[in-house]
């Protein structure tokens, strides 16, 4: 199977100027056309900082410094210019956010933001063509009464509107991959549950590629084919979600799957204890036959 | 959707209104217990105490404090703001000779200000911690480190006098006959066609204005510049940048509008402080503006003309107000929208 996308060996380090910081050891990771695969692991792990080097966005800031391969579409991001990665975002490559409300814009309406993200993939896309278009997606994730949540702002909405609004941005340019940052967690559990859902039927529809990024095992199990359990810049395990979930092999895997999501907060797990074996090597399931 | 900016401009016209009396209640008092008689002063120390005695009682200057001002009411009401004791004429006559020139100063004063500092502080902002950014904030911090007149002697030296690139003093050439229509010869100088009249007055306005607006650049850019870095951090500049936006165009169009929002009021009250400075920099380039004639009604206890002079200025510094206010609302869709939509 040809993949979408394929990182090789990737790692980062942040040089300050009295201090150098290492927070990817070189993880390699790869998601089919199709694909939805969760990365998993606790805060500070580095999964974000790993959305951002797909995006092409670390590779603009100074301090960090990424070495590896990441090829999307057989093309490697890394050693693109400045200028092509940006040409890949928002429209092959789109993402969705952990807070929606605060991820729109406060001065346009929705309307407005829905025009300027479907003119990244036509830039001479006329207005009424694209709040047609617009209109499309909202009905497709349930939003009643389009028209009205066009004109609107995202302080008129609710925190599970601007999300389902946030779903339709990110998947209105067809991209191939969608990474998705903790979607919803910023979001009431039960509406958060409904978005999720509502983002797997989207993406099975349009056979969009997912990488998504979480805490919370329990919610992953439901989305993904595969996994990869992420501990300190290291992935430590990987393979199919069944797998992964009938035998969990790694000690960190274990402790993360013993581990109670707190009600309050983003639900970040609390990890019994750390222990030196979160520190073996990877353990690989394989791919989904 | 009209009514929240309606309410809006209702309640800030209400306020004005209490500033207003506020105001001339306070000057009224002030201007009545500077020592020396007004009447006396006026009418020159050979004139009879009977000739003093009437003109005060024309004046109401023997009634109670109270009372005096119910007349001063009652005039302003109906337009008339009295007669000066140093000019002899209608104060209403004076203050529309004068006002213009001071006005046309600081509006340009304000573009200069608004037209250069809110860039500036884009610039700087994009470039955080870059050259960019350290040159804006050595240039701001200049300009900002000096008064406007001390800035208004600077330029007049370098500009007029070692480097004659601009006219050291007035308003216009005496070799211009401008008929006036606005009192801002900008204007009148394009109504009536004359094209070398125009780039006559505009090369008089430089210097004082730039000098007006130097330390108001300062302010601006600052100010934008701490705000954009600001909004630099927020999810939905990360969401433009994650839906591969250019640069320019999430400076100018993401970051640059949430930024201006708070920035806009602090510009505001920049612009009216720049009613005060005038006054200084009008006596550098020997503007004929309202401030030769507010300091030698003030020397005089011209008590009319003071109380004239003062209520324009802060009617216009109201007005300035209100302007940003409106300007805030029309920009910050949370005061346009001040309702949920109902779905
Ligand atoms: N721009 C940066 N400069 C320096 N260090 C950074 C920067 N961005 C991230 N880091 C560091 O990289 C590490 C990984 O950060 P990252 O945001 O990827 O964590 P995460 O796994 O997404 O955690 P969370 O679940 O809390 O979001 C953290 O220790 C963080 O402090
Ligand atoms: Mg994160």
């Amino acid at each position: 199977m040809t993949k979408l996308l394929e990182i090789s060996d990737l790692t980062l380090s942040f040089k300050e100027l009295f201090a150098t910081t290492d927070v990817l050891h070189g993880i390699s990771l790869s998601i089919a056309a199709g694909e939805r695969v969760a990365l998993v692991g606790e805060s500070g792990s580095g999964k974000s900082v790993t959305a951002r080097i797909i995006l092409g966005l670390l590779q603009e800031t100074k301090t960090a410094h990424i070495t590896g391969d990441v090829v999307f579409e057989g093309k490697d991001i890394s050693g693109m210019v400045r200028r092509d990665r940006a040409r890949l975002r928002g429209t092959e490559m789109s993402m969705i956010f952990q807070d929606p409300t605060s991820s729109l814009n406060p001065t346009f309406t929705i309307g407005r933001q829905f025009i300027e993200i479907l003119r990244r993939r036509d830039g001479n896309r006329a207005k009424a063509d694209c709040l047609l278009r617009a209109t499309e997606m909202l009905d497709e994730v349930s939003i009643p009464n389009p028209e009205r949540v066009l004109a609107s702002y995202a302080f008129q909405l609710s925190g599970g509107m601007n999300q389902r609004v946030m779903i339709a941005m990110a998947l209105a340019n067809q991209p191939k991959l969608l990474l998705a940052d903790e979607p919803g967690t910023a979001l009431d559990v039960s509406v958060q549950a409904q978005t999720l859902d509502l983002m797997r039927n989207m993406v099975t529809d349009h056979r969009t590629a997912v990488l998504f990024i979480s805490h919370n095992l329990g919610v992953v199990r439901e989305f993904a084919d595969r996994v990869f359990v992420i501990y300190r810049g290291n992935i430590v395990e990987d393979g199919p979600t069944a797998a992964i979930f009938a035998d969990p092999r790694h000690a960190y895997t274990r402790a993360l799957m013993s581990a109670v999501p707190r009600i309050t907060g983003a639900g970040l797990p609390e990890v019994p204890e750390v222990s030196e074996a979160f520190l073996a090597p990877q353990i690989s399931h394989g791919d989904v036959a | 959707m009209q009514s929240p900016v309606l309410r809006l401009l209702m309640r800030r016209l209400g306020i004005s209104l209490i500033v207003l009396i506020g105001v001339s209640m306070l000057i009224f008092s002030i201007a009545r217990v500077i020592p020396g008689d007004p009447a006396r002063i006026a009418l020159g120390p050979n004139a009879t105490t009977e000739q003093v005695a009437n003109l005060r009682a024309e004046m109401h200057l023997d009634d109670s404090l109270v009372v005096q001002y119910g007349h001063f009411v009652a005039d302003v009401a109906r337009g008339d703001l009295g007669m000066s004791l140093y000019t002899n004429r209608p104060v209403t006559l004076d203050i529309a000779q004068f006002l213009p020139a001071t006005l046309e100063l600081v509006l340009f004063a304000g573009v200069i200000m608004v037209a250069c500092g809110l860039p500036l502080g884009i610039l700087a902002a994009r470039h955080k911690g870059r050259w960019q950014d350290n040159l804006v904030r050595l240039f701001t911090l200049l300009t900002v480190s000096a008064p406007s007149f001390v800035w208004a002697v600077i330029l007049m030296l370098l500009f007029a006098f070692y480097l004659p690139l601009f006219p050291i003093a007035g308003r216009i050439s005496d070799i211009y006959e401008i008929e006036r229509v606005t009192g801002f010869l900008t204007i009148d100088t394009l109504l009536s066609g004359n094209l070398l009249a125009f780039g006559n007055a505009l090369s008089h306005l430089v210097l004082p204005a730039c000098a007006l607006a130097l330390s108001g650049i300062g302010q601006a850019a600052r100010l934008t510049r701490a705000n954009m870095v600001e909004t630099y951090d927020r999810p939905y500049i990360e969401m433009a940048q994650a839906y591969g936006f250019f640069p320019s165009r999430i400076a100018r169009m993401y970051a640059f509008k949430p930024s201006l929002i708070p920035s806009l009021t602090i510009i505001g009250l920049d612009f009216a402080a720049m009613l005060g400075n005038a006054f200084l920099v009008e006596a550098v380039f020997a503007w004929p503006g309202l401030s030769r004639y507010g300091v030698a009604v003030i020397l005089r206890k011209d008590l009319n003309a003071i109380m004239g002079t003062v209520l324009v200025i802060a009617l216009t510094f109201l007005i300035v107000n209100i302007i940003v206010d409106l300007l805030i609302a029309f920009l910050n869709p949370r005061i346009r929208h001040s309702t949920r939509a109902s779905l």
